[in-house]
């Protein structure tokens, strides 16, 4: 028989319990070991901030059931390590929360059986796998509305991280958001090759301003290029979480991430020997995301942004509906018809009159 | 403002952290002594300066804050290498590490915290200047600073007596022991002296260029400016080019992008880089037989009594 370091450490756990250390004994033998790991640091202010957020929560609904431990800052080419070690260490439930993490995140699974794997957007689960999003597409057709209300010079301002499908639907939505109010609305987009870094997402807001765009979107995790459209006089929307406060002046709405409830679905569905792999995409009707309050805007605006995010939420709205013509003039969907989800997720053309080059 | 203003307004903010950092480092190189603890010490810095501006609502506390954390951080690379003559190399990397994990502790409890940007001194007369003159007069203090240190130190390095005998431990640390010249102290005084430098850069960046705090907000920028000092071969003046043609490169290929010109993304953010090799290849291929590093560099000294 052969005792490794891990068992003699449950032994010890389990002793521990059996004394009665003032813990209900059935909680401290066995709590479910729930590892995260995260792109950017905790500190970030957006994504990986709000997926602690969900960590959090989940460690407050299910007390002493569950202990999380979370690792950030993981580069893409590290995650296979970092996962391994959170199994070794008795992580039975591990949250990959970046589209980069999602094929290191195929690649370990399967030597991983006994673990399972959430990844944080992906395109195909596997039979421990299981994917989840949320429809950011439907914050950003708003912000696409808001833009083209706001923009005196028509130009809005894209700050975009990387050309993956997540990004560039993205950006076509937005652009349908603000064509629906007016056809003549231009777009022009900076790749900031990282999804976070300060400096660099602020030096693109700088050159996109100086180029005549007044309203900023970011598809960035930091509050630079929002904090710099405060400072320069023009608008901007903050991304993951609410960034009001960075920029008073200049902060229309922002998509606020809200994981929570999931993560704490997840784990008990681990608990029950329930969990299956999953493929979860949720929009605005489901509460993974929620639109920060309206600000800078008159009524009339605000209440025009509150109905559409409305019709996008009951699903009257869909902003996939064809008919869509990529930038080379071929169909994507005819009228009457509407991408699949699996199509959106695929998406690596811009619509016509999204003039902007796909970095090859 | 015309476009062509804004757009040397944002190289000359984009490039003076990188050359407040570099000219720093490149006493501390002329000294002999490579201290790649750069970005540790920048970050340090900035989480600190960050930090210190928030409590004490001044900014002017906040820097000297990020100068004295960038000196303490540069106090501990002294303490290995001078006076226990570790490997420079190993040492620095350490206190690069050792700085990232240490800034995130300090700044965690400064997460989301926000402050506005240090307001612009538009200098009388000069700042009304056509063309440069809001580029180049109507600037945060810390470019004016950035030109001043720059002067200083090559008015210090090629134009006084004691540059003149950092130099020399820089290039043969046995000759000026010999001497008679503290060469650990001078080693000392130097590393102290880029340790302040970084610690200013890096309050730059959370107090002026993106006003919060974040961790790895440097992101890289102390490993550039490391390279600056080798692309200006040790001078001051191409320290101050190399700033600015990186600065320079990195937000025109940002304006590209905006235009819509039809290259790779990925290839104009390797422009800068490219573009900067090819300059220092160029330099050096025109110069030949000049003296490019300083001799002792790297090379630690244990004085023999």
């Amino acid at each position: 028989m052969q005792i490794n370091r891990r068992q003699v450490l449950q032994g010890a756990t389990a002793l521990g319990a059996a004394a009665g250390l003032g813990q209900p004994a059935f909680a401290q033998a066995n709590p479910l070991q729930v590892g995260f790991i995260y792109v950017g640091p905790v500190g970030d202010f957006g994504w990986s901030t709000m997926h602690d957020v969900g960590r959090k929560r989940l460690e407050e609904v299910m007390g002493p059931a569950v202990k999380t431990t979370a690792v950030e800052a993981v580069a893409a080419n590290d995650m296979e390590r970092v996962a391994t070690q959170l199994a070794r260490q008795g992580h039975r439930l591990i949250f990959t929360t970046s589209f980069s993490f999602f094929q290191p995140t195929m690649r370990v699974a399967p030597t991983l059986p006994n673990v399972f794997f959430e990844s944080a957007t992906g395109t195909r689960t596997a039979d421990n796998v299981s994917l989840y999003n949320a429809r950011f597409y439907e914050g950003r057709y708003v912000q696409g509305v808001i833009a083209a209300r706001k923009s005196k010079t028509k130009t809005i301002g894209y700050i975009a991280a990387f050309p993956v499908p997540e990004v560039i639907h993205a950006i076509n939505t937005v652009m349908r958001g603000a064509w629906s109010v007016d056809p003549s609305m231009k777009i022009r987009v900076i790749w900031a090759n990282a999804w976070f870094n300060p400096g660099r997402e602020a030096d693109a807001a700088r050159a996109l301003i100086d180029q005549g765009c007044d309203v900023i979107c970011q598809h960035t995790d930091s509050p630079a290029p929002l904090q710099l459209a405060n400072e320069r006089g023009v608008f901007g929307f903050g991304q993951a979480s609410d960034m009001t406060r960075f920029a008073p002046k200049a902060h229309l709405t922002s998509s606020v991430n809200n994981w929570g409830d999931y993560y704490v679905e997840r784990a008990k569905a681990v608990i029950a020997g329930t969990w299956k792999p999953g493929d979860v995409w949720g929009g605005l009707n489901s509460g993974m995301f929620k639109l920060a309050a309206f600000t800078n805007m008159t009524p009339e605006e605000a209440s025009e942004a509150q109905k559409v995010a409305e019709a996008l939420s009951s699903g009257r709205l869909h902003p996939f509906d064809g008919p869509i013509v990529r930038a080379d003039g071929t169909e994507a969907v005819a009228a009457g018809g509407r991408l699949t989800d699996d199509q959106i997720r695929a998406m690596n053309y811009f619509y016509r009159g999204v003039e902007v080059s796909l970095p090859a | 403002m015309t476009m062509f203003e804004a757009i040397l307004l944002t190289i000359i903010t984009a490039s003076t952290p990188l050359l407040i950092a570099a000219v720093g480092q490149l006493v501390v190189e002329r000294s002999g002594v490579l201290n790649l603890g750069m970005e540790g010490m920048m970050i340090m810095g900035a989480a600190c300066g960050f930090a210190v501006a928030i409590l004490t609502g001044n900014s002017a506390i906040g820097i000297v804050a990020a100068i004295i954390a960038g000196m303490a951080m540069s106090l501990i690379f002294a303490a290995l290498t001078l006076g226990l003559a570790a490997n420079q190399v190993a040492s620095g990397l350490a206190l690069s590490i050792f700085g990232l994990g240490l800034s995130g502790v300090i700044g965690a409890p400064f997460v989301g915290a926000k402050r506005d940007a240090m307001p612009r001194l538009d200098l009388p007369v000069l700042s009304d200047l056509p063309i440069i003159g809001k580029a180049l007069f109507g600037q945060d203090p810390y470019v004016y600073a950035s030109f001043a240190l720059t002067f200083g130190v090559w008015w210090f390095l090629f134009r006084t007596r004691p540059g003149l005998v950092l130099r020399a431990c820089g290039e043969s640390h046995a000759s000026a022991h010999a001497l008679g010249y503290p060469v650990l102290k001078i080693r000392l005084l130097a590393i102290l002296f880029g340790g302040g430098c970084a610690g200013l850069a890096g309050s730059y960046l959370s107090l002026v260029y993106t006003p919060f705090w974040s961790p790895g907000m440097t992101a890289g920028r102390g490993w550039i400016a490391l390279a600056i000092v080798v692309f200006a071969s040790w001078l001051p003046w191409r320290a101050m080019a190399g700033a600015y043609l990186f600065g320079g490169i990195t937000i025109l290929q940002l304006h590209a992008q905006g235009a819509g010109v039809r290259i790779p993304s990925q290839l104009m953010a390797a422009l800068p880089y490219l573009v900067t090799i090819i300059a220092l290849v160029i330099i050096m291929s025109r110069r030949t037989g000049q003296q490019t590093a300083p001799a002792s560099l790297g090379t630690p000294f244990v004085p023999d009594r």
